[in-house]
């Protein structure tokens, strides 16, 4: 079944036609990379899904639901979880504290938090948020405040986060820049035992070495469009994607 | 020197200011809204209060005022209350999606406009001479104890009933929710949250506390004069809270004792000739200008001006 | 015929406007922040030429010209004191800051000053009446002195060296850097010029009128609402902007008591944030939470 299903999305920033026509459908739980060479629209392509731009045309559908148009709080509520290209946290709060922040509690409504009525709640967040914590590595990290990470740290803080939220789908933006091959590793197997447990995952990345390993489709674009999509052998050695690589002064094929 | 005196007006004082104070701490503090009108709802409360109990204006005083209730003074602060609230809500609403200095100006407007209008409208509020002489709410079942004392101990328990809400607040999902929303919004938003709401919630339930202490200034001072209601209460306020330093609600309070102490002190020197006075109180304005400068160079905010250590790398 | 009048006033306004809030802008512009004090600078220039002019008996441009001289510098030294080591906390810090500066200003000033009004030694000149309608020659000279302003103004920052420096300070600070322009020099001069633009504004308010020491503050909130109007930052859009306010300011007094003509420029601030915040020569960037 698809579970994001993308129709003729078009998106231009001034003269660039950053995203153009571009269609494609993500089947529930399913691990899909999305690759192309640098300014092929992938990005655009996430912010577009997750509301922080909004579609000129085209459609963009989360199990049946009209993303397009609305606003990113309200795609996130709908379940979608995104990392991004370098990651977001609430630097001042504690790992745990960062989970915590990410879902919705009774204590973040006013007469609550005077009352104090969150407390059972947040109790039972906190357990999930520790095993969450541990998922990703960082479980001897909880109470450290986030500006104290390492980038892969962070990283996989903002993993955890999204995943916190139980998305419907998870959306993750080059998790590998800047990571080390110890944690590139550990991130792998990360994202398999989510897949395993049913998580639908979509993976920007550059890294094809990384990537192709881990997905069990790959969906390639070039210059704002899908050119093709297929598994990562097929895709591998696709002359045409090879050559949308290569003929481009930047592109660079890991 | 009378120091009984002198404390009771410290302690009164440092309630119906502190609770401003931890009213624009909430708001910036933790909400990151620059608001420079908060004078506008200490002053909408005064007004209301006022309006809200003085008998109905009579045909031979010279006062004028628009109407007058002869409310008990309970409903006064009830009223005061929702007033801060209601104009709150009128300048709130369409402002707070600006960005810091623009908020900070269309409140700052808010506030003049509303500061002009108690001054040139005669018929509101008496103009620039004002009420005077507000009857204090209360005088005979207290007449048993001191009413200075009676009153300083009432501000005092409204200072503590708020701090102690306010408090609540920070230290609970709300006030985590918060720190969140202003170390990254973006990452706030697409975690399903909506910031604007957290901004005007703040915003809308601090202000008539605010107003209150408005209320509970005319039944301190019995006066309601457009003069005691300028922005210069909003920046002394705002002074204050530089001088507490944390950003946090304790350090609003320790910041407007200072600031109370500090003019209370000066007042309570005995000058010789009114110009001596007068300098006195002018050098006092540039103190405190220089200890907002002073703080803000060694202590801003740590919390607020806060930014990630390092950028990330493996 | 009293609308006549009242234009003829509001060109003395708009040209008074023009002076005090190009230096308010110009800051904003380059230094990237409101800077509230600089109201207090025209008061502190305007009470150094009463001082000397008044009080000491100096002729009038002597004095005037001291005190443009003066305030400049202290501008300067307050940025370099107070502003610049703290820049990199974020224009917000920096207006908090500048409410600081401000109160120091106000009370030094007003208790070396006192209170009472003061008047400079000028001479007193009648009116014209050009037409039934009174025109008095400072406003002339105002106006005449406003556009060499406006024009001394344009002609710096396009052909010296200083000004072109400034201008691309104003358009991207670390890009200027990087080309080899000299940030610091550039910065330094462009407080001079504010002071300089300051001090000939509190000139003006003292030929204009009387002088208390609260002027200042009558006048913060106006400028605020010319440079609002002009697009926080827009150099040009301040003519135009100093010109639109002072009219609807003066004009309002067809059908408002006179106690409201502030309000004007209160409700044109609340306006043009709420309708239009990038003004009327600026563009919309990152302006909304």
């Amino acid at each position: 079944m698809d579970l994001l299903r993308i129709e003729g999305v078009s998106k231009h920033f001034g003269g660039l036609n950053a995203v153009d026509d571009c269609s494609f459908t993500v089947e529930e739980g399913s691990l899909t990379g999305l690759i192309g060479p640098n300014g092929a629209g992938k990005s655009t392509v996430f912010n577009l899904i997750s509301g922080l731009y909004e579609p000129e045309s085209g459609s963009i559908k989360l199990d049946g639901e009209e993303l397009a148009g609305r606003s990113p709080d309200e795609i996130a509520a709908l379940g979608v979880g995104r990392t991004f290209q370098t990651p977001r946290s609430f630097f001042t709060l504690s790992c745990l504290e960062n989970l915590l922040a990410s879902i919705p509690s009774r204590g973040e409504h006013l007469m609550s938090s005077i009352l104090g009525t969150y407390r059972a709640e947040e109790e039972a967040a906190t357990a999930r948020a520790k095993d969450y914590l541990d998922l990703v590595g960082l479980g001897a990290r909880s109470d450290i405040s986030a500006d104290e990470l390492s980038g892969g740290e962070l990283r996989m803080l903002e993993v955890a986060r999204q995943l916190m939220r139980n998305p419907k789908i998870l959306l993750l933006d080059e998790p590998t820049a800047g990571v080390t091959p110890t944690l590139q590793v550990r991130l792998a197997q990360t994202l398999r035992e989510l897949h395993a447990q049913g998580l639908t995952v979509v993976v920007v990345e550059h890294n094809l070495g990384f990537l192709l390993d881990l997905v069990e489709r790959v969906v390639v674009m070039v210059s704002g469009r899908v050119l093709t999509d297929g598994d990562p052998d097929a895709i591998r050695s696709d002359p045409e994607v090879i050559s949308a690589y290569l003929g481009r002064r930047d592109g660079d094929a890991a | 020197m009378n120091w009984g005196q002198l404390a009771i007006t410290v302690v009164t004082l440092v309630s119906i200011l502190g609770v401003v104070t931890l009213v624009l701490n909430m708001q910036y503090g933790h909400a990151g809204m620059i608001n420079f009108g908060v004078v506008a709802y200490f002053a909408a409360g005064a007004y209301t209060y006022v309006l809200l109990t003085q008998p109905p204006p009579s045909e031979t005083s010279l006062d004028q005022y628009v109407i007058g209730l002869d409310l008990p003074g309970w409903a006064g602060f009830v009223g005061a209350a929702i007033a801060g609230l209601v104009f709150a809500a009128i300048t709130g609403w369409p402002t707070l999606r600006l960005r810091g200095e623009y908020l900070a100006l269309t409140t700052f407007a808010f506030a003049e406009v509303f500061h002009s209008f108690i001054v040139n409208e005669q018929r509101f509020a008496n103009g620039t001479r004002g009420l005077v002489g507000v009857p204090r709410p209360y005088r005979e079942e207290l007449s048993f104890i001191d009413y200075d004392i009676a009153l300083a101990v009432a501000s005092l328990l409204f200072l503590i009933i708020v701090y102690v809400i306010f408090e609540r607040m920070v230290r609970s999902p709300y006030g985590r929710a918060l720190e969140a929303l202003r170390d990254d919004e973006l990452a706030l938003v697409t975690s399903g949250k909506r910031s604007r709401r957290f901004r005007l919630e703040i915003f809308l339930f601090t202000a008539p506390f605010a107003a209150m202490a408005g209320a509970f200034y005319v039944w301190y001072t019995t006066l309601a004069i457009p003069d005691l209601f300028t922005s210069e209460v909003t920046f002394v306020v705002w002074i204050a809270l530089v001088l507490g330093g944390e950003g946090s609600n304790r350090g609003a309070l320790i910041g407007i004792t200072m600031v109370i102490l500090f003019e209370e002190l000066i007042r309570a020197i005995p000058f010789d000739t009114i110009r001596a006075a007068q300098i006195a109180a002018s050098l006092e304005v540039a103190a405190l200008g220089l200890l907002l400068i002073v703080f803000l160079r060694w202590q801003p905010f740590a919390s607020l001006t806060r930014a990630p250590k390092r950028v990330a790398r493996s | 015929m009293r609308v006549t009048q009242l234009i003829v006033l509001g060109f003395g306004t708009g040209a008074f406007l023009l002076i005090a809030t190009l230096g308010f802008a110009l800051v904003r512009r380059v230094e990237g922040f409101l800077n509230i004090a600089h109201a207090e600078l025209m008061s502190v220039a305007a009470f150094v030429t009463w001082y000397l002019n008044a009080g000491l008996g100096w002729h009038f441009v002597l004095a005037a010209a001291v005190a443009v001289v003066v305030t400049a510098f202290i501008a300067l030294g307050i940025a370099r004191l107070i502003y610049d080591p703290i820049k990199h906390l974020g224009p917000p810090i920096l207006l908090i800051s500048s409410v600081g500066v401000a109160f120091l200003l106000h009370g030094i000033t007003s208790a070396v000053i006192g209170v009472g009004i003061r008047s400079f030694q000028i001479p007193r000149l009648d009116a014209w009446s050009v037409g039934g309608v009174l025109v008095t020659p400072y406003r002339i000279v105002l106006l005449v002195l406003a556009a060499l302003v406006a024009v001394g103004l344009a002609l710096f920052l396009n052909k010296t060296r200083t000004g072109k420096s400034i201008r691309a300070m104003a358009i991207n600070k670390e890009l200027a850097g990087s080309r080899g322009i000299n940030v610091t020099a550039a910065s330094r001069a462009t407080w001079l010029l504010a002071g300089v633009l300051a001090g000939l504004g509190g000139v003006a308010l003292g030929v204009l009128g009387t002088l208390t020491t609260d002027i200042a503050f009558q006048q913060i909130l106006v400028i605020l609402a010319v440079a609002i109007v002009a697009g926080l930052g827009s150099l040009y859009g301040v003519i135009a902007a100093a010109f639109i306010v002072a009219f609807a300011m003066d004009l309002s007094l067809l059908i408002l008591p006179g106690g409201y003509r502030p309000v004007i420029a209160f409700a044109i601030v609340i306006v043009v944030l709420l309708v239009r915040p990038q003004g009327v020569a600026g563009s919309r960037h990152e302006l909304t939470a």
